[in-house]
């Protein structure tokens, strides 16, 4: 690692876990707590949508996984008795499971194609879970508890967080490590030769198999580690929210997840993230503008994509490239 | 069994023509459009200001909702997808911007006719009884008799009027129809706002039956999605399929699975699944590669 | 003379009513560089797919040292040895030359995927030993000069040339070339032709190509099958081909009557 890229991540491990805190600490803001818990989560999610992009598939399915994910966690804390601390891979695991099931038959679908069966998804996704009976239907699953401690040999990780003066502040801090892993991994499986594969088969299929990669188990593989990204984002939601519902998370999500990949720019690791955190925030800040807020920021979005049509990174490029 | 069968002819009149308007955009300029759903609850709540509101008759606030949406559609293409598409490097960037605009016509449903369910009052009275075993309001088959004819006007545009030929052209090759002196700018304009047209033209005729809410858009715009994915996307004779098998399996569905609940569209869903693991480019779809 | 490395027996393939190829046989030997010719639309690119692995026969099969390649899929084919590039339009486009090189050698990496992911020692023994054969393959066909160039920037005579690195970089025992001198004027024909040959007399790897330009085909051929509408109808040396009656009568009947020489 060069040293100015060392400094830039610690830059960046400082402002989310040092300044961020403080920040809301002077200006009395906890509301944003919540905001930025959400965006943490959500750009968790949107790191797969990209990472599924990045083997050249739109996937506006992300919402399922996130459904199956939130689900599972909530099924397996309330009736099972499980801890939170283990259903949280439990959950990824699952959503990934799931997703190579769907994923063998659709993912030889190319283009708007895949876009539009994954779009589908989302809606069978709140289906079954209104038509099972272990989801309980439309009511959803309430009352979910706190996450519990979590202690190895006796040492306590992560205490109870029933038993916290600031809930808030630790799922603040839980996401954004969780955030902080989720996006390593994204970097570290771009700057291998997986990466370099994915780039291969994003770019061109028939080239890529004739050079001996097993496309379709690659294809496989990217969009189980995308949806296992999903799952994991929707178990820690339910984990904050204490409920979950089919309608948790919809068309609208997906969709989305999608559009902070594609805001952030589709050819950048951070894109999703930096997506997310635009869009999102944006949209919270917007709430002072009541009922005109969908529509400043749909407008704001429209003009975006005028001015900068792949993405706000693209504007990195620019300067680079000096035209 | 008859009662089955017209109540899908019904749906799947109504299907097919949101379905048509779908595939043409798609079929001209490579666009998912997003915000179709919401431009068919903009032709609904036009028709629903008109006659509902003012009075005028019902004809009066057809013809409205297709104008509007037409002159919406063509501004779309011409002030949005067009520069996009010239500037961006992946076809991709077309679908944000599309989502762009679903939301954008969201919230400009919601800040000009609110979010209540809408209506218009019964166009004609009185219900069609067959011996108890088909039963439909005179209405319904009105407004299904109306769809159909609209179907076959479109059809009968596409084959044989200059502008359609042009647009087949177009959707079958854009380069070569460029160098036949196809105007391409043009034709995607007028394509789009056909396109528009029809969406909003089911919005106007529909709002008499079931009425119009805001939050129609998006899944109208998920079931149109499936349409063409049944049909095979780009191709004018697979939606018009899509949404007639769609109607059909939506009114068997309601009968037979109503046992079960709510699982119809469950049931829809997985076997669409399983049908384009079979067959990924739909019915009519030309395989790739 | 030597066990032949690759056999094709009596391969058929249909689509629907159209037969593309028809009960086609033909041996290719260890080192040699063989040229399957015929007019546009004769079934050639067809039968290459289904050597290569991307399309199943009908029926019949293709047989490499002995054991069935062809129904199996293409990456397994390449894991063989048994190699496709492609007309020059096939590159990883978004990447510089050397980076689709060196991603081409994906079938001689030792370490999982996980060690990927990891960078275990074994995978970054791997990347050091590509971009070490990368370069070597970069040097062999000349391309010094693009190295760091993006493959969208390159003009059509390199790109062909970058097409022949990725096939080279899989280290192929056998190595189907789509249509090599396809657009090139005399001299870079005739440069690609000593390519082609030093390929095979450098190392080691046997070629089997499809191709249009008969004169090149002629000077770099061993041996020359000629097939027309689907069927083999000649089989032969370049001199044997030239003399063969039915062939020219398949080149004069079509339009490409480009047998001139």
């Amino acid at each position: 690692m060069t040293p100015s890229r060392l400094l830039g991540v610690g830059a960046f491990l400082l402002g989310v876990f040092v300044l961020v805190p403080l920040l809301i600490v002077l200006t009395g803001r906890w509301d944003f707590y919540y905001t930025l818990t959400s965006v943490a989560l959500l750009s968790v999610g949107a790191a797969g949508v990209w990472l599924t992009f990045y083997i050249g598939r739109i996937n506006i399915g992300q919402g399922a996984y996130a459904l199956v994910g939130g689900y599972v966690s909530a099924i397996l804390v309330t009736q099972a008795g499980f801890s939170f601390w283990a259903t949280l891979p439990m959950a990824g695991l699952f959503s990934a499971a799931v997703s190579v099931a769907i994923g063998l038959p659709i993912l030889r679908l190319r283009g708007v194609y895949f876009a539009m069966v994954t779009l589908v998804l989302t809606e069978v996704a709140r289906l079954t879970a209104l038509a099972l009976p272990v989801t309980n239907g439309a009511k959803g699953i309430t009352s979910i508890p706190l996450p519990g401690e979590l202690s190895i040999f006796g040492l306590t990780v992560i205490p109870d967080f029933a038993s916290l003066g600031n809930p808030k502040l630790a799922f603040y801090l839980m996401a954004a490590v969780l955030m902080v892993l989720t996006y390593l991994v994204l970097w570290r499986i771009v700057n291998s030769r997986l990466g370099h594969l994915c780039r291969s088969l994003q770019q061109n299929e028939e080239l890529s198999a004739s050079i001996g990669v097993n496309t379709a188990m690659l294809r496989v593989l990217a969009y189980a580690i995308s949806s296992f990204f999903g799952g994991l984002a929707g178990a820690m939601f339910v984990a904050i929210s204490q409920s979950i519902y089919p309608s948790s998370f919809v068309v609208t999500d997906s969709v989305n997840f999608m559009l902070y990949c594609f805001l952030g720019g589709l050819g950048y690791v951070f894109g999703p993230m930096l997506g997310t955190l635009l869009l999102y925030f944006g949209w919270d800040l917007l709430s002072v503008a009541r009922e005109y807020q969908l529509l400043i920021y749909s407008g704001a979005m429209i003009a975006l994509m005028l001015v900068l049509p792949n993405g706000v990174l693209s504007l990195l490029e620019k300067k680079g490239g000096g035209k | 069994m008859e009662q089955i069968l017209a109540n899908g002819l019904y749906l799947g009149a109504q299907y097919a023509l949101i379905a048509l308007g779908l595939t043409l955009i798609f079929s001209l300029m490579n666009v998912l459009n997003f915000a179709h759903g919401q431009m068919y609850v903009f032709g609904g709540f036009v028709t629903y200001t008109l006659v509902a509101q003012l009075g005028l008759p019902f004809i009066v606030g057809l013809i409205a909702s297709a104008v509007v949406l037409a002159v919406m559609g063509a501004l779309i293409e011409k002030f949005l997808f067009r520069p996009v598409i010239r500037r961006s490097k992946r076809d991709e960037s077309t679908m944000l911007l599309a989502a762009g605009i679903a939301f954008f016509l969201d919230a400009v449903i919601l800040l000009l006719f609110g979010e209540k369910q809408r209506g218009v009052p019964k166009i004609v009275g009185g219900v069609f009884n067959w011996d108890m075993r088909l039963i439909m309001p005179y209405d319904r088959i009105l407004i299904g008799f109306l769809a159909i004819s609209l179907i076959v006007g479109f059809i009968l545009f596409m084959q044989y009027s200059r502008t359609g030929r042009a647009m087949r052209a177009l959707a079958q090759d854009r380069v070569a129809a460029q160098l036949m002196g196809v105007d391409v700018d043009r034709y995607s304009m007028i394509g789009f706002a056909l396109g528009a047209m029809l969406a909003g033209l089911v919005g106007g005729l529909l709002v008499t039956i079931t009425g119009i809410n805001l939050g129609m858009g998006g899944p109208t715009s998920v079931k149109a999605f499936m349409m063409i994915m049944i049909g095979g996307a780009g191709v004018i004779s697979g939606a018009i399929a899509g949404g007639f098998i769609l109607g059909m399996m939506e009114s068997i569905g309601l009968t037979l699975l109503a046992a079960y609940g709510d699982v119809t569209y469950l049931v829809i869903f997985a076997s669409l699944m399983v049908f384009l693991a079979i067959r990924p480019q739909g019915l009519m779809g030309k395989p790739w590669g | 003379m030597s066990e032949p490395i690759l056999q094709i027996r009596g391969v058929t393939k249909r689509y629907g009513g159209l037969t593309a190829n028809k009960d086609i046989s033909f041996d290719v030997r260890p080192g040699e560089i063989l040229s399957v010719i015929g007019p546009n639309g004769a079934g050639k690119s067809t039968l290459f797919k289904q050597i290569a692995g991307f399309v199943t026969p009908t029926s019949g099969e293709v047989l490499f040292k002995g054991s069935r390649i062809s129904g199996i899929a293409p990456h397994k084919v390449a894991r063989l040895g048994v190699v496709r590039t492609f007309q020059e339009t096939t590159i990883f486009r978004s990447m510089t030359v050397r980076e689709n090189v060196i991603v081409s050698h994906h079938l001689r990496s030792k370490a999982s995927l996980w060690g990927f992911f990891l960078g275990s020692a074994q995978a970054r023994s791997d990347e050091a030993d590509f971009a070490r054969s990368a370069d070597d393959i970069i040097d062999f066909l000349g391309l010094q000069a693009i190295r760091n160039e993006l493959a969208s920037n390159l003009p059509q005579g390199h790109l062909r040339a970058l097409g022949m690195a990725i096939g080279l970089a899989t280290h192929p025992q056998v190595i189907l070339l789509d249509e090599p001198f396809a657009g090139m004027n005399h001299d870079e024909t005739m440069r690609m032709v000593g390519l082609v040959r030093r390929l095979r007399d450098e190392r080691g790897v046997t070629v089997l190509l499809v191709e249009h330009d008969m004169p090149a085909v002629m000077k770099i051929s061993d041996r020359i099958v000629c097939i027309n509408f689907g069927e083999k109808i000649a089989e032969g040396s370049p001199a044997e081909i030239q003399a063969n009656p039915r062939v020219i009568e398949a080149y004069l009947g079509s339009e490409d009557a480009a047998i001139g020489m």
